[in-house]
């Protein structure tokens, strides 16, 4: 599609000084503090620990995604297929045995379809250089058209209780999935930002040429991109399914542009090579304490959709005129 | 006129191969289907797939020109929803209102193109973003417009779904008609081919003075406009608007324009290629009924149709 020279080429401000300028990069942990701080003084029930518990065990799902869509935007890409991969892997956990014995076949079989939808669009984007919008649009059709073939529109079964307590209980308040998505956004973080391959993908995001230029294997790297992509969001699925709780063929619906938007507000640019986990993460949060807020303040839930665009929007352009 | 047309269809046919692929498969389909059922050789049955392609034609007209400039618009389907829905909403049963209200809601949608159009030059924004951020305000709206089937519309209302001109829908020959006058629009005129000049390398375009932001305006308002003429046959067709009428086109609009030949990177393809790729999918989604095909295989076989064409057409290295 379009690449974005256009937002490089327009006129250069010089560079912004100041405490404005030094601030600029944490703009985002700023302005999540800033809204959480808002929030608490309209809503005393905002800050309650019940609401906060809440907010993070709806956090984890998002913030897994997120944390393998960092990756392939940061490719140059972008994954639609997540919420079809997450739903997949919840039909699966559901429409098993729903007894514990067989949650390590769940967890193998929904990774195993995650990480085939990865690869089938890895392959797509690099060997048949298809755009990974197109790409990942069409997995994510299929795959839905095999999830009702499979179901024949009614999934039925039981979420196993080890995915109940895992996607909605807690432990002294603290949520189990979220403990799942530290341990899992530490990992990545370190594969990411510390890595050997970490920094092929920022160097084959940030400019294909120079990366084969420096002997890296651009399209292994890209296809290993997806593959985390797809693999975290079987596994997200199977987390949601637990906190949902009961069979639905769209588990998931709406996460492929909700990782989307977290990401582009974390700072990760889709035109590639720049961007961290830890910006996404604070993208998500973003995106649930809006979420939560709008519902709270007793404003109607289609705010929060209103407000989700304008916030896409407004994030996006900050960032173009950022990286100017 | 006809020479022109056929002037024009020739060249673009040469340009694009995408056109010959597209065209051969559906003359591939008609006899696969032919051979396989009596019932699909009626001439009901092909005015029932014409009438089924409509509204995904008049839509994927309007995409077909924002990917012709490298862009995309991912806020076509909330659009098509809340046109439809203030459609029958503001008709409500009373024909007197029938003009006002669907002249109004060709100028809403040309305004919500436009205002996607500014916000893409102003911002300089990808306009993924811009129109998935656009996308989801409208549909917000819509929602609180109504959340469930708004008004009705009176029965002269539904003659411009239903209605006929010597046996052929009238909604067929419309789509006919307007492909024809954009294809010769962006064939022949100055500002159409400024589209493929942004679209091809929008760098260039401007370095040379083109005028850039005329084009997206264009393009953009015109996709706008294209989903205001959607969502007013459908409310006619269906009777009543609803808040999710467009939920699937914002998707299923872009897999006619690829597998008609017309590439996400922009620069390449053309209406014809989307036409055909418009009767393709109604064509084949037809005869997969007619083969007794669930309609979650109709899924995959879309899904597959995607992939199949973008494998053959290889586009230039792109970002998104």
């Amino acid at each position: 599609m379009v690449d974005l020279s256009h937002a490089k080429s327009a006129e250069l401000t010089g560079p912004t000084a100041g405490i404005a300028g030094r601030l600029a990069p944490y703009a985002l942990p700023i302005f999540l503090v800033l809204m959480i701080i808002v929030a608490g003084i309209i809503s005393p029930a905002f800050l309650s620990a019940n609401n906060i518990s809440n907010m993070l065990l709806q956090a984890a799902p998002l913030g897994i995604v997120v944390i393998g869509q960092a990756f392939v935007i940061i490719l140059r890409g972008l994954d639609l297929s997540v919420s079809s991969v997450m739903a997949t892997a919840a039909v699966i956990a559901t429409g098993f045995s729903g007894q514990n014995a067989d949650v390590v076949p769940i967890l193998l079989i929904a990774v195993g379809i995650g990480v085939a939808t990865g690869l089938v669009n890895g392959l797509l984007v690099t060997k048949r250089s298809v755009s990974p919008f197109l790409a990942t649009l069409a997995t994510m059709i299929v795959l839905q058209g095999i999830r009702f073939a499979y179901t024949q529109g009614a999934p039925s079964g039981n979420v196993p209780p080890f995915f109940r307590t895992l996607g909605s209980a807690t432990w002294y308040g603290i949520p189990y999935n979220l403990m799942l998505l530290v341990v899992l956004g530490v990992i990545f973080w370190i594969l990411l930002a510390k890595s050997r391959f970490g920094r092929e993908v920022y160097i084959t995001g940030g400019n294909p040429t120079t990366a084969r230029l420096l002997g890296i294997n651009a399209d292994r790297v890209t296809i290993i991109g997806y593959i985390i992509s797809g693999g975290l969001a079987a596994i997200a699925g199977l987390v949601l399914s637990g906190y949902v709780g009961i069979v639905d063929n769209w588990v998931g619906r709406g996460f492929e542009l909700d990782s989307i938007v977290a990401a582009v507000m974390g700072g990760i640019s889709l035109a590639g090579g720049r961007g961290g986990i830890v910006g996404g993460l604070f993208g998500a949060a973003v995106l649930i304490v809006v979420f939560n807020a709008v519902l709270l303040f007793g404003l109607p839930v289609q705010f929060q959709i209103i407000i989700k665009g304008i916030v896409i929007v407004a994030a996006a352009a900050f960032y173009v005129r950022r990286t100017q | 006129m006809s020479t022109l047309v056929s002037a024009g269809m020739a060249r673009s046919i040469r340009k694009n191969q995408g056109v010959i692929i597209v065209f051969a498969l559906l003359v591939a389909l008609l006899v696969f289907g032919a051979v396989i059922s009596d019932r699909f050789r009626t001439t009901n049955n092909v005015l029932n797939i014409l009438e089924q392609s409509t509204g995904l034609a008049l839509v994927s007209l309007g995409q077909t020109l924002t990917i012709l400039t490298g862009g995309i618009d991912l806020s076509v389907g909330s659009t098509i929803s809340l046109l439809s829905t203030l459609t029958s909403g503001l008709i409500n049963g009373d024909a007197s209102m029938i003009a006002p209200v669907i002249v109004g809601i060709l100028l809403l949608g040309l305004v919500i193109g436009l205002i996607n159009g500014l916000l893409i030059i102003w911002l300089k924004v990808h306009p993924l973003i811009v129109t998935l951020g656009t996308g989801t305000v409208l549909q917000g709206l819509v929602l609180l417009y109504s959340l469930g089937p708004a008004g009705k519309v009176p029965k002269g209302f539904t003659f411009l779904a239903y209605g006929k001109f010597l046996g052929i829908p009238l909604g067929a020959i419309f789509v006919v008609v307007i492909f024809a006058l954009v294809g010769l629009f962006i064939t022949y005129f100055r500002l159409g081919r400024y589209i493929y000049a942004v679209g091809d390398d929008d760098a260039g375009a401007r370095l040379m003075g083109l005028p850039r932001a005329k084009v997206i305006l264009t393009v953009y308002g015109f996709c706008g406009f294209c989903c205001a003429l959607t969502a007013i046959y459908l409310t006619a067709r269906f009777g009543v608007g609803q808040p999710y009428t467009g939920l699937n086109y914002t998707l299923t609009s872009i897999t006619p324009v690829v597998v008609g030949g017309t590439l996400l990177s922009g620069g390449k393809g053309g209406v014809l290629g989307t036409l055909l790729g418009v009767y393709l999918i109604s064509l084949l989604n037809n005869v997969l009924n007619f083969m007794d095909i669930s309609t979650h295989y109709q899924l995959i076989a879309q899904g597959l149709i995607v992939i199949a064409a973008v494998s053959i057409y290889v586009e230039k290295r792109k970002r998104i």
